[in-house]
């Protein structure tokens, strides 16, 4: 009964707070003038719905706010074209801060910088010419950020993941320092026995 | 058990970075350099064991090993562990550099503790004894190591019991692993390597 009780609890403490120990990672990408992000851990597990994510400008004032929903997305309209900063905090210390850089909106939104206002200025007075390429480099973007998010996702996920050369890496590193402590200390002792003698 | 970067205040990172620098120095004061070869072969073990991560249930824990490098290396346990988190935070993006000074402190301090709790038990004549001591030492850094990661959370302002809560039950799968582990770990050296524990040759003779 007891033991029972004890499997059942782990089991419970395992399935119910999957996350611990591992890296919160996730990723950002602009689909048109929609931002599409991704909040998880390292081992998998997606970010629980419901965790709300700050957007905030490039001096820190909040923007915006936008909830994680179901498998860890969560979706922000833009309507600057301006760096993004996204801030989740998953608690007990996950956090987690994602940039999605201004030149990675269309160019279509107003923004900060001159150049931009000059482009959007152009597509407004255009003629009806204009007007279907502004819509189709939209349908453009669209069309590639989609093709291009699994590819993300997948380069994300690999980046995340530590690999056999670097826990090899790692070791060398410890031994390297140990023999050079006793290298050190080898150093010592003959110099200690070269002014004795 | 890592502590990324960007979820404390500054405040708490600083007095860890103290704390540990702290632990570290007299650590190193401590050392017996002819256990140097000891401290890194732990140090790589500690290193590794947050590469591994076993499955439980649907999901998957790693072991850290910190009660078993206390229980061996004592003050040293502080060098050997800024060095291995150190590399984790470089090879594999684990914690932080500015939480670096925290993390080694939450790790090692439990360490430091169960080498005093725990050094007379493992040396005990009777092998269960002694293992039991072990497992003490295992469980309890790793129970130790939890209730300071939700304090150093708790004091950059996050709620203590939610937070101290979470991870304790995160981690009791962990504890039972680490228990059991550090037993197995301590029985072994007992037989083959007592000097490793630092186990004078006095206790055969009892």
């Amino acid at each position: 009964m007891r033991n029972s009780v004890l499997l059942a609890l782990v089991l419970n403490a395992a399935l119910s707070v999957p996350a611990f120990g591992h890296n919160v990672v996730g990723g950002v990408y602009a689909i048109g003038n929609t931002i599409e992000g991704e909040v998880g851990f390292s081992n998998g597990d997606m970010a629980k719905a419901g965790i709300v994510v700050q957007v905030r400008n490039a001096t820190g004032n909040l923007i915006g706010e936008s909830v994680i929903e179901d498998e860890g997305l969560f979706a922000f309209d833009a309507t600057k074209r301006i760096d993004h900063y996204f801030y989740a905090d998953l608690s007990a210390g996950h956090v987690l801060e994602l940039v999605l850089p201004a030149d990675e909106l269309p160019a279509t939104l107003p923004g900060g910088s001159a150049p931009i206002t000059k482009s959007s200025v152009a597509a407004s007075s255009a003629s009806m010419k204009g007007v279907d390429q502004v819509a189709l480099e939209q349908m453009i973007e669209k069309a590639v950020a989609k093709q291009v998010k699994p590819l993300r996702k997948e380069l994300a996920a690999y980046k995340e993941k530590a690999s056999l050369q670097d826990v090899l890496g790692g070791i060398g590193y410890i031994f390297g320092l140990v023999g050079l402590g006793i290298w050190l200390r080898q150093r010592k002792q003959e110099k200690n026995r070269a002014s004795v003698s | 058990m890592h502590i990324v970067d960007g979820a404390l205040s500054g405040l708490v990172l600083a007095s860890g970075a103290a704390l540990a620098a702290g632990g570290v120095a007299y650590g190193l004061k401590k050392l017996d350099y002819d256990h140097l070869p000891q401290v890194g072969v732990l140090s790589a073990a500690f290193f590794v064991a947050s590469y591994i991560h076993l499955p439980v249930g649907f999901s998957s824990v790693h072991l850290i090993l910190n009660g078993l490098i206390g229980l061996a290396l004592g003050w040293a346990a502080f060098p050997a562990l800024l060095v291995a988190l150190v590399l984790q935070a470089v090879f594999f993006g684990f914690g932080g550099f500015l939480v670096l000074g925290v993390n080694t402190f939450n790790i090692a301090l439990p360490a430091v503790l169960m080498f005093y709790l725990c050094r007379h038990g493992i040396t005990a004549a009777s092998p269960k004894i002694a293992g039991i001591w072990g497992a003490v030492g295992g469980a309890g850094a790793v129970a130790l190591t939890t209730f300071m990661v939700a304090g150093s959370l708790a004091l950059s302002g996050e709620a203590f019991w939610l937070a101290a809560k979470a991870t304790l039950i995160a981690h009791i799968p962990v504890m039972l692993v680490e228990g059991f582990v550090t037993a197995a770990a301590v029985l072994l050296i007992r037989k083959v390597k007592p000097e490793f524990l630092n186990i004078s040759e006095d206790w055969q003779d009892a």
